[in-house]
């Protein structure tokens, strides 16, 4: 067979094509999209066998944020997250011995609280973590009925239905000044690591292989959850253990007020619009009858 | 042009209740669309609306709860009107698209004191505000009582009450206020009266109802 030039040429294009459109080069491309878009991102590793449960990093949210101080908590009896109480720890107990992980909002990819805040005072700060507006905040306590955590609590007075919201801040005034999260600075074991989030998965997913070793158990929680959390957790045990949900969600009902509050919309369009065109008409048919 | 004669169609108490409960029903809806609808959520901040919104929910279902023993008679009534449905109902929701779209009126058959219409919006009011009452005060006073799942779907339940109550509120506003064709309805919930002609053409059945017993 004789090969002209331009068969050449022809075969020489399409097999480049070829090679650039191969997947791993695809994923290369998409990766580093995904990177430079993540490299601002900051984060918190929380590695629970670090933690030797000295409160600390409850003390230091309390002190920082001018929150109501209490004596050193009982690991039996651990305060539970409240407006007062914006970190915490969780406790279980493993033969004889306590376990404990620290306890505060989570600041999803993916908030159920940040989907469902009618007033927008909880958003999304560029720096990954869920930022929040007290002066905002109407007190309707959606946030707490979505949250797949359990973390944002309102102080509500019964009767009146006033109702307050407050919750982990993710030390907004320190971190956008360069300075780590008042938690994280005051762990004394580095259980509590700040940082950016792509170093610290780096980091957090070699310690988990090499956890997984000697332990299969060993997860690293928060890498994909609700689309990438920015607290992670490393554990070594299933996460129902220390209180996690295994696989959490968006609750369904978020998702379908999505949707109805856009059928509203449509609803009341279609109401004004059928008014327009039914005074037209009939008033066009009066008027044509009177004439008679 | 109005005629001499008048007929009463609502009293005075009646109209009263029937602007209390508007005015209610009003903030109501405008406080709960700050929070339902997407965008208008900021004003909302700060949860004066929530006070106004709790407020307004004491007055609507506290008015409609007052009214049955200040008047049980026509409470119930009321009830028995908006549920007892029969063949004339059926003969007007064949003749209304005709007849609100302008048609000749003589082929809507004669109306009793309300209309299908009519009785249709009060079915919505009855039934939207029991609704109302049950998951409202599910979301008021059992928050954190009741599971997160219930006051999910309380507050899905709430909403789609809130789409079926201002749709029909829309109509209502429009038949009693602007249709062309209801041009003494209006008038009827300020004065309480309407003219013998509006009544006939209008209200039959009642009409013919009223002559006989002023005629007696």
């Amino acid at each position: 067979m004789k090969l002209e030039r331009r068969d050449f040429l022809k075969i020489s294009a399409g097999a480049t094509g070829l090679v650039l459109l191969h997947p791993s080069n695809l994923q290369r491309v998409g990766e580093d999209a995904e990177t430079s878009a993540d490299q601002s991102k900051l984060a918190m590793l929380v590695d629970v066998s670090k933690c030797v449960g000295c409160w600390w990093c409850y003390a230091a949210c309390k002190q920082y944020n001018g929150l109501p101080q209490t004596i050193t908590p009982d690991p039996e009896e651990p305060p539970e997250l409240s407006p007062e109480t914006w970190t915490t720890l969780f406790t279980t107990r493993k033969d004889d011995k306590w376990q404990f992980r620290k306890q505060a909002c989570m600041h999803c990819t993916d908030a159920a609280c940040v989907k469902v805040c009618p007033t927008g005072a909880l958003s999304y700060n560029e720096l990954g973590f869920v930022q929040y507006e007290r002066n905002k905040c109407s007190g309707c306590g959606y946030c707490s009925e979505y949250c797949p955590f359990e973390v944002p609590q309102l102080q509500t007075n019964k009767i009146s239905g006033d109702a307050l919201m407050d919750k982990c801040t993710f030390c907004i005034d320190r971190v956008t000044n360069d300075q780590p999260t008042a938690c994280a600075e005051a762990c004394p074991t580095g259980a509590i690591k700040f940082g950016k989030r792509s170093e610290l998965l780096e980091e957090a997913n070699a310690r988990v292989e090499e956890l997984r070793k000697t332990n299969p158990d060993a997860y690293l929680y928060g890498a994909n959850e609700l689309g990438g959390l920015h607290v992670m957790y490393l554990l070594e045990e299933s996460p129902e253990v220390q209180g996690l949900p295994n696989d959490p969600q968006l609750p369904p009902a978020a998702t379908v007020h999505d949707v109805l509050q856009w059928v509203g919309v449509g609803a009341v369009g279609a109401v004004l619009a059928g008014f327009g065109l039914n005074y037209l008409v009939a008033r066009a048919r009066m008027v044509k009858e009177e004439k008679k | 042009m109005m005629e001499a004669r008048t007929v009463e169609r609502f009293k005075k108490r009646t109209i009263l209740f029937h602007w209390i409960h508007t005015a209610a029903f009003l903030l109501l809806l405008i406080t709960g669309a700050i929070l339902f609808f997407p965008g208008l959520g900021s004003a909302a901040a700060g949860g004066a609306t929530r006070i106004i919104h709790h407020i307004a929910s004491v007055v609507f279902i506290g008015g409609a709860i007052l009214y049955i023993p200040l008047n049980p008679k026509r409470a119930l009534q009321f009830v028995k009107d908006t549920l007892k449905w029969g063949k004339d109902d059926i003969d007007w929701l064949k003749a209304a698209p005709d007849y609100y779209f302008g048609g000749p009126e003589g082929k809507m058959p004669p109306q009793g004191h309300i209309n299908t219409g009519q009785k249709m919006w009060q079915a919505v009011i009855l039934g939207t505000g029991v609704v109302f009452l049950v998951t409202g005060a599910i979301m008021w006073f059992a928050r954190g009582s009741v599971s997160a799942g219930v006051f999910q779907w309380c507050m899905i339940i709430h909403g789609i009450a809130f789409i079926a109550a201002l749709a029909m509120l829309f109509v209502h506003i429009y038949l009693g206020a602007l249709h062309p064709r209801m041009s003494e309805s209006f008038r009827s919930m300020l004065s309480g009266k309407i003219s013998p002609t509006y009544a006939k053409h209008h209200y039959g059945k009642w009409y013919e109802e009223i002559s006989e017993t002023e005629n007696k």
